[in-house]
């Protein structure tokens, strides 16, 4: 695919990203070049372009995405892909800190593996993982699904709402109220749906789906004491 | 928020230059002052000591001062001391003395008139550089760029607990432990409880910045037989709230993240060489070219690197 290619280096990132903008007006697919992991590179793209990074990029890359495919060579920074509303987001290595967070829709795939946090107040979309996610994932998520190929650090869906974390591989420890449950066909299928277009099903993985415990729900103050975990 | 950065060199050499350029590129973390703790050739005999008077109207009579408590612990200037040439109200010193008899007798001392005249480091290698402003005014009021050296730290201070004031900026010496520095990115919450323990020990801190804290609380730890590597360990278990810190002395720096995993700390190692930042844009002012990135963003990490090795 030809790609429009803009620069990124030593220039000022509200520049680039208007050059970045505009050239989606006019161009279905761009390359940026040297990002150096600078911060805040392509956020708020629209439906229909497609971004590819070369390199690693620093924190937000893709942030508010609104429908864009973005693709990042290597590694991203903390927070890629947070508040996105649509589109698809492929990290091709390592994710740092609180990868989509209060993302609420659309898909960020990560081929390594992700820090901490990943999907912390999320309110939708679907997070995949080929490698480990870090501690405390899906902190506090509404909604949608992290997946983890991987397995998961300790506290794994730390205070968690409505949003679910399934793991295929170890996991170190729960978080609070988190609560680990058997997925039933339908919904391990439902997962194989999303893992299908990435060539990523495996009927042989041993799903851990994990979800509220709801106590949480009702929190009492008196009972803080109770939920002190670290 | 604020910006740290570690640097290591294989060898002797402008590791003032790497420093900067880190800092540079984290100012946007934090310009209320920036700081740099450089290593330089270590000496044979003797100190370096980096110092910051308060009114420039009184140098003369301060360092007259200094001289005189430094004469009474057996020790002398060995160079004249040279200061900075800002029009300033405070200003930087720069001072080789001859070994007191003892470096915390002498410093406890020389610490009665540290509300006009503070000593910020002491060691056979270390000074520490720092003042008000972003990495590149600091830099350029005390030149260093030209400072040569084998390791060193940086720090870009956003203030949030305590005055903007250039003593208050990092790194900040373990006083009176020669030759050790500490840089600290996050909030030590229960700061004056340890440091009202360590002051019944002995110890004394001048401002009130809770990273002061930690420098003191790793070296007595270790001056009570633990290594490195266990102190940066209890530090996590010991110390309360959100933190990344490295620390420094002659053979290297060490490092240790608390246990939210809340502040964030990317390097680059090779061939003996490390680089450590906050941001991992900083680390490509040093090595542009692609690298291989390892991101410590988990809970209760410690590591420690030394000359040519590396032991995270």
């Amino acid at each position: 695919m030809s790609r429009y290619v803009i620069e990124v280096g030593n220039r000022p990132i509200k520049e680039v990203n208007e050059d970045i903008q505009a050239a989606a007006k006019t161009h279905r697919a761009l390359l940026i070049r040297n990002t150096l992991s600078r911060h805040n590179l392509g956020i708020g793209l629209p439906k229909g372009v497609d971004v590819a990074f070369e390199g690693s990029v620093g924190y937000y890359c893709g942030g508010l995405n609104n429908g864009a495919t973005i693709t990042v060579e290597d590694d991203a920074g903390w927070g890629v892909g947070e508040g996105m509303d649509a589109g698809h987001i492929t990290v091709g290595g390592y994710a740092g800190m609180s990868a989509g967070a209060a993302m609420r829709g659309g898909l960020i795939h990560i081929r390594g593996d992700a820090g901490p946090r990943i999907g912390v107040a999320m309110k939708g979309g679907n997070i995949i993982v080929e490698g480990k996610i870090g501690s405390q994932a899906g902190f506090m998520s509404h909604a949608g699904k992290i997946i983890a190929l991987g397995g998961a650090g300790a506290s794994c869906a730390d205070a968690l709402w409505q949003g679910e974390v399934w793991v295929a591989g170890e996991i170190e420890g729960l978080g609070v109220d988190a609560k680990v449950v058997e997925p039933t066909a339908e919904q391990v299928a439902e997962v194989d749906a999303l893992l299908e277009p990435l060539g990523l099903v495996d009927s042989s993985r041993n799903w851990r789906r994990i979800i509220s415990g709801q106590r949480l729900w009702y929190f009492e103050s008196r009972d803080a004491n109770a939920w002190l975990m670290i | 928020m604020c910006g740290i950065a570690g640097r290591i060199l294989g060898k002797t050499g402008d590791v003032g230059t790497d420093l900067v350029d880190l800092m540079d590129a984290q100012a946007h973390r934090g310009s209320d002052s920036t700081g740099f703790a450089v290593y330089g050739p270590p000496r044979e005999s003797g100190f370096v000591v980096r110092a910051m008077g308060f009114n420039r109207a009184m140098l003369g009579q301060d360092l007259d001062d200094f001289h005189h408590i430094l004469k009474e612990h057996g020790a002398d200037f060995l160079e004249n001391p040279t200061w900075d040439a800002s029009t300033d109200k405070h200003y930087s010193v720069r001072m080789v003395i001859s070994e007191p008899l003892s470096v915390a007798r002498w410093i406890h001392e020389a610490d009665t008139i540290c509300t006009r005249f503070e000593v910020q480091s002491v060691g056979k290698s270390l000074e520490i550089i720092k003042d008000d402003g972003d990495a590149a005014t600091v830099a350029e009021k005390h030149h260093v760029r030209g400072m040569i050296g084998t390791h060193g730290l940086g720090h870009a201070r956003l203030a949030t607990e305590s005055a903007v004031r250039p003593n208050a900026s990092h790194p900040f010496w373990a006083r009176p432990f020669p030759d050790v520095a500490i840089v600290h990115n996050g909030q030590i919450t229960d700061y004056y409880n340890w440091c009202q323990r360590l002051e019944r020990q002995g110890y004394r801190f001048l401002t009130q910045n809770d990273s002061e804290l930690i420098a003191v609380w790793v070296s007595d730890q270790i001056s009570k037989g633990l290594t490195l590597q266990e102190a940066l360990s209890l530090s996590i278990k010991q110390i309360d709230g959100v933190f990344t810190y490295m620390i420094a002395d002659l053979n290297g720096i060490g490092f240790a993240k608390d246990r939210f995993a809340m502040k964030p700390l990317a390097t680059i190692q090779q061939d003996g060489a490390f680089c450590a930042a906050t941001e991992e844009q900083a680390l490509r002012r040093v090595y542009p070219q692609k690298m291989k990135i390892i991101n410590y963003d988990g809970p209760s990490i410690t590591g420690i690197w030394g000359h040519g090795e590396q032991a995270a």
